[in-house]
């Protein structure tokens, strides 16, 4: 009997959270560079606690927007046309492939963005005022950027320069996801309502679903 | 590609691309010289004239790709494929050409190449999605997956659209208002709209030439790749010899 979508999707992300563990590439390369570039932003721009309290949170977000896509290249640069090919083979459902793709980029960029935020809040003496939204928000941003992440992997596939090309396509298309998180944030500290950001990132989640769920298939053909 | 007799083997491409593409750059140039000037900004005003036409000319290209894309998505044929890329060429073309035009505009008027208003940047981020559309068709020489893979991201990347077109009404930033494309009556003089619409229909034409264009030259990119791909690569069979009995040569 063919197991169902759910089960296809879940074997599929504990496959690559295994392979992660195993690789350790989230943990000690791209975890590692996100915070050298945290290090590295203050010595540019001035290391006086005023301004990095201003700047603090949203170089958090640019840091997680740019590096926070090479967790979704990671599967692209790691997947041969072979391996791809082995898959398919197997029945899987492609919608299900993706699901648990995303899922397990999910919880690697969650992990990504708590070990961040807390380096930034060490760095950059940022206000935690309304930190009781922080964990809402960090999951849907985490959910938004896996989802756009793992379409793109998709979308580049194996051809040449795909390293490069995911975080180009991924960057500039994650300005709602920036937008929203940073105008959440600043909503906290000024003390307004935030419920139109999170609002945003909710559709932005739903609109990316339904559109990978719906690619997943034709991608899977074009190999 | 030429014949033992010189001629070439190419169909011959239409030539009135080529001089519906001058006429209309001649009557747009003329129409703005022709326009009155604007009382606060003088000759810059006429800036405009180019500046708003290669931005509808920007969202008019993106607006096709992304239909194109879907199109292809739903009936698999390759033609769709080539006007979706080529549109989103134009459509890269013209985003350049209207930013490096508001960046003279702006360098004039608010005495900076760049300022980060949401309408500027937005455009900026477009320019690059699309940039990112056209490299992305440079990974495979597979017509079918590259046709496949950009069209989804064509479709997906027809968000900036409104992004940008709205982005002057949700964020109160330097940039105006949308000057034809808005609720609102127009408010510009008579001439100035006049001659604002001419220039727009004008670029139109050159999009719709540069289009022909484009088209045939995606065509004929699909049928070099398929003539090397039948060169080099290697035929069904080839390693297997026919049995031959003991003895035969």
């Amino acid at each position: 009997m063919k197991p169902g979508f759910m089960t296809q999707a879940f074997a599929v992300a504990r496959r690559d959270l295994r392979r992660e563990r195993r690789s350790g590439e989230v943990v000690w390369v791209t975890l590692p560079f996100g915070a050298v570039a945290l290090l590295l932003i203050p010595i540019a721009i001035g290391t006086d606690t005023p301004t990095l309290r201003r700047v603090g949170i949203g170089m958090f977000w640019v840091v997680v927007m740019l590096f926070g896509v090479l967790i979704a290249v990671r599967r692209t640069t790691a997947d041969s046309l072979a391996q791809s090919d082995m898959v398919a083979l197997t029945g899987i459902d492609p919608a299900g492939a993706f699901v648990g793709t995303a899922t397990a980029n999910v919880l690697l960029l969650l992990l990504f963005e708590v070990v961040l935020g807390v380096l930034t809040v060490v760095l950059y003496d940022v206000d935690l005022g309304g930190w009781q939204w922080f964990p809402v928000i960090l999951i849907l941003v985490a959910v938004g950027l896996s989802l756009l992440g793992t379409i793109a992997a998709g979308i580049v596939a194996t051809g040449r320069g795909a390293a490069a090309l995911v975080p180009l396509i991924v960057a500039p298309m994650s300005v709602p996801l920036l937008i929203a998180a940073t105008q959440a944030f600043e909503g906290l500290r000024l003390g307004e309502s935030i419920l139109t950001w999170v609002l945003m990132l909710i559709v932005i989640a739903l609109v990316l679903s339904i559109a990978g769920v719906l690619t997943a298939r034709p991608l899977q053909e074009t190999g | 590609m030429t014949t033992a007799q010189g001629r070439s083997m190419l169909p011959r491409s239409p030539f009135w691309p080529w001089i519906a593409m001058g006429i209309a750059g001649v009557v747009t140039l003329v129409a703005s010289f022709l326009a009155p000037a604007d009382a606060v900004q003088e000759e810059l005003s006429r800036i405009l004239y180019v500046h708003v036409p290669a931005a509808w000319l920007a969202y008019v290209s993106f607006g096709v790709t992304m239909l194109a894309s879907a199109m292809y998505l739903w009936k698999k044929h390759l033609r769709w494929d080539r006007i979706a890329a080529s549109s989103a060429e134009v459509g890269v073309l013209f985003t350049g050409m209207t930013l490096v035009i508001g960046m003279i505009w702006g360098k004039s008027t608010w005495g900076v190449w760049w300022t980060w208003d949401a309408r500027l940047t937005l455009t900026a981020i477009m320019f690059f999605v699309y940039l990112g559309y056209l490299a992305l068709r440079r990974t495979t020489d597979d017509l079918v997956a590259r046709a496949k893979r950009s069209a989804i991201l064509g479709v997906l990347a027809v968000v900036q659209l409104p992004l940008v077109h709205f982005s002057v009404v949700w964020w109160r930033g330097l940039h105006q208002t949308p000057s034809l494309l808005k609720p609102a009556s127009v408010d510009m003089d008579t001439p100035m709209v006049v001659t604002l619409l001419v220039a727009v229909v004008m670029f139109s034409v050159m999009y719709a030439a540069m289009m022909v264009k484009l088209v045939e030259l995606a065509r004929l990119e699909e049928e070099v790749i398929l003539m090397e791909r039948s060169d080099d690569g290697p035929v069904a069979g080839e390693a297997v010899s026919a049995p031959t009995l003991r003895g035969e040569v």
